[in-house]
């Protein structure tokens, strides 16, 4: 009898609390549902119609209509959508190899350690939309300027190559905040037992770099490679970005839900090839 | 009597060596730090250049004779429109704000609710949630845009605030924290006889301000920056906020003659983020080492 009651009371209990739960994480759910959930399901249903009427909303289903203008008929959407993924994966270990780089050199031992590690990082504040672009004066003013008297004696092909060469660097410096940090807790993660022992067995920083920090900090490149990819193709100065956003001017939202969905089919298609490819180098400490 | 010197030299030498790694150390950080820096020096530079500075050719990256002119013009009112700037800070700031205090509050306890009391489906919750946080923002703007007018909030502060309330990202950080919160701490107000809310308002939210005040910050940041959702949402020009008014002043007719307006209006729009960031730096950091993610 006592027993049977403690357990009614659990019950109950348990029942309470999740209720008390659900009432807590309601709010949010509401918002989810409303602005993630729902649109999501509208935008795949976009992707498939064609609309009738602006007014309301009227649509109707066309099948794959969307996506073959894309595919064949339009002659800005594959260009772009080609140029965008060259461009990131050109970018992605570029910016893998400058974070690593510089995360090792933030993690030494050296004065204003956390003056360097801040300014590194601030470019993620500003770093999103129209302001980034602002800054770093995409396409017609470029940000570092050579000084003229270097400019005459390279020469003026040669002067751009090494222009460009600088902007891409700025660039690239502007997108790496995030992965800074990334390795900087992962080389943290490092214990320093493993590079005395090394040490003492006499082996150089650049050994101790090759056979310790890399390998341990494997995971942490795999994480690095996702963000960076998943950073660089929802970029808001991504030109397939700009064209999905051109679809709100002309209306064309059908467009643009197919476009969206494209793109990203083939970025999760990528990511997961990635994950697939990197997963087989990475070191799990546990493993061995 | 002669090992002496010996052992000495040997200690000079490697002194001296490790100095000159230190120095080229120094050297690689700098090169790197002054590659980042650079855009931020060009952008202040540029808002304090007068007229005659800005397009001499070869373009110069520091300011020579410093002058407030940009500002005025830019306070006073942009000969175009018959708006002034401070209503864009006004709307900047005041959508912001509110953005960041429903964020912070909404999440947090959608975090603690779904961590500490595990209601039904809270597996479904985040499955929904590690789904969304792969998704860009941009494949749901469109049906977005379709029930912000379906509720007919379309031109009003609503359609900036409400859609980016409850995401994904800010969710997610909180959960990661509140996993920590210790049980008993909460079972010991509750037998205290707190309520459910008072235990989350005085127990955990105290116990989670660095990851809320993370929230804050980036919630601050993309609410700030944004000038894709007032470029959908907004139409009139009174309710514009200041991304969307400095893309506005940057792309319209005569830009080259308000060069100098723009880099002022580009000061102004970024420096609110880097003073929020500075005020936050530490708590900041330590979560994103943490939690390992980003907007």
């Amino acid at each position: 009898m006592a027993d049977k009651n403690a357990k009614k009371k659990t019950m109950t209990l348990a029942q309470r609390k999740s209720l008390e739960g659900l009432i807590f994480v309601s709010p949010w759910i509401i918002g989810a549902l409303a602005f993630f959930v729902w649109p999501l399901f509208v935008s795949i249903r976009l992707s498939f119609s064609e609309m009738i009427s602006i007014q309301g909303f009227q649509m109707k289903w066309v099948g794959l209509e969307n996506y073959k203008y894309l595919i064949q008929t339009s002659t800005t959407y594959m260009p772009n959508f080609l140029a965008e993924i060259t461009n990131t994966l050109i970018n992605t270990p570029i910016t893998l190899v400058f974070s690593l780089i510089i995360a090792i050199l933030v993690n030494k031992d050296i004065k204003g350690r956390g003056f360097f590690r801040t300014v590194f990082f601030i470019p993620v504040l500003l770093g999103t939309g129209y302001v980034m672009q602002q800054l770093l004066g995409s396409g017609t003013n470029q940000v570092i300027d050579l000084p003229e008297g270097l400019l005459m004696t390279l020469g003026g092909d040669f002067a751009a190559i090494v222009t460009e060469f600088l902007n891409r660097i700025t660039e690239i410096l502007w997108k790496s905040g995030v992965q800074i940090i990334l390795f900087l807790a992962g080389l943290q993660g490092i214990s320093s037992s493993l590079y005395e022992a090394s040490r003492v067995d006499g082996a150089t920083e650049w050994e101790n770099f090759w056979k310790i920090t890399l390998p341990l900090v494997t995971p942490i490149i795999l994480l690095n490679f996702i963000y960076t990819m998943i950073d660089s193709f929802t970029d808001s100065g991504n030109k397939i970005m700009s064209d999905i956003s051109h679809c709100f001017t002309t209306g064309s939202f059908n467009q643009g839900a197919a476009m969206g969905w494209l793109y990203f089919a083939f970025t999760f298609l990528l990511c997961g090839l990635a994950l697939l490819i990197m997963n087989r180098f990475t070191f799990n400490q546990g493993e061995r | 009597m002669f090992r002496k010197p010996k052992i000495q030299t040997q200690g000079v030498r490697i002194r001296k060596k490790v100095k000159i790694s230190k120095i080229l150390l120094y050297i690689l950080v700098a090169a790197l730090l002054v590659f980042t820096v650079l855009p931020m020096i060009c952008m202040v530079c540029r808002a304090f250049m007068p007229m005659t500075e800005l397009f001499i050719y070869p373009p110069r990256i520091f300011v020579r004779h410093p002058t407030l002119q940009n500002f005025v013009d830019l306070l006073s009112s942009l000969s175009s429109s018959t708006v002034p700037f401070t209503r864009y800070i006004f709307n900047s700031l005041w959508v912001t704000i509110v953005t960041v205090f429903l964020s912070v509050v909404v999440c947090s306890m959608g975090a603690y609710g779904m961590v500490k009391h595990k209601p039904v489906g809270a597996a479904t919750i985040f499955t929904i949630v590690i789904a969304a946080l792969s998704f860009s923002g941009h494949v749901t703007k469109i049906p977005n845009y379709m029930i912000v007018s379906g509720v007919g909030l379309i031109d009003s502060y609503a359609a900036l605030i409400v859609p980016s309330i409850a995401t994904a990202y800010n969710f997610f950080l909180v959960k990661q924290f509140c996993e920590q919160l210790p049980d008993s701490l909460l079972e010991a107000a509750r037998i205290d006889g707190a309520k459910e809310f008072r235990i989350f308002w005085t127990i955990a939210m105290p116990l989670l301000k660095s990851a809320w005040s993370t929230l804050a910050v980036f919630s601050f940041v993309s609410s700030w920056n944004d000038s894709f959702s007032p470029l959908v949402y907004i139409q009139t020009d009174s309710m514009k906020t200041l991304p969307l008014a400095l893309q506005t002043m940057a792309g319209g007719a005569g830009v080259v003659a308000r060069s100098g307006t723009v880099g002022a209006a580009t000061f102004l729009t970024t420096a609110p983020t880097i003073i929020v960031y500075t005020v936050m730096k530490g708590r900041v950091m330590d979560t994103m080492a943490y939690s390992g993610i980003k907007s």
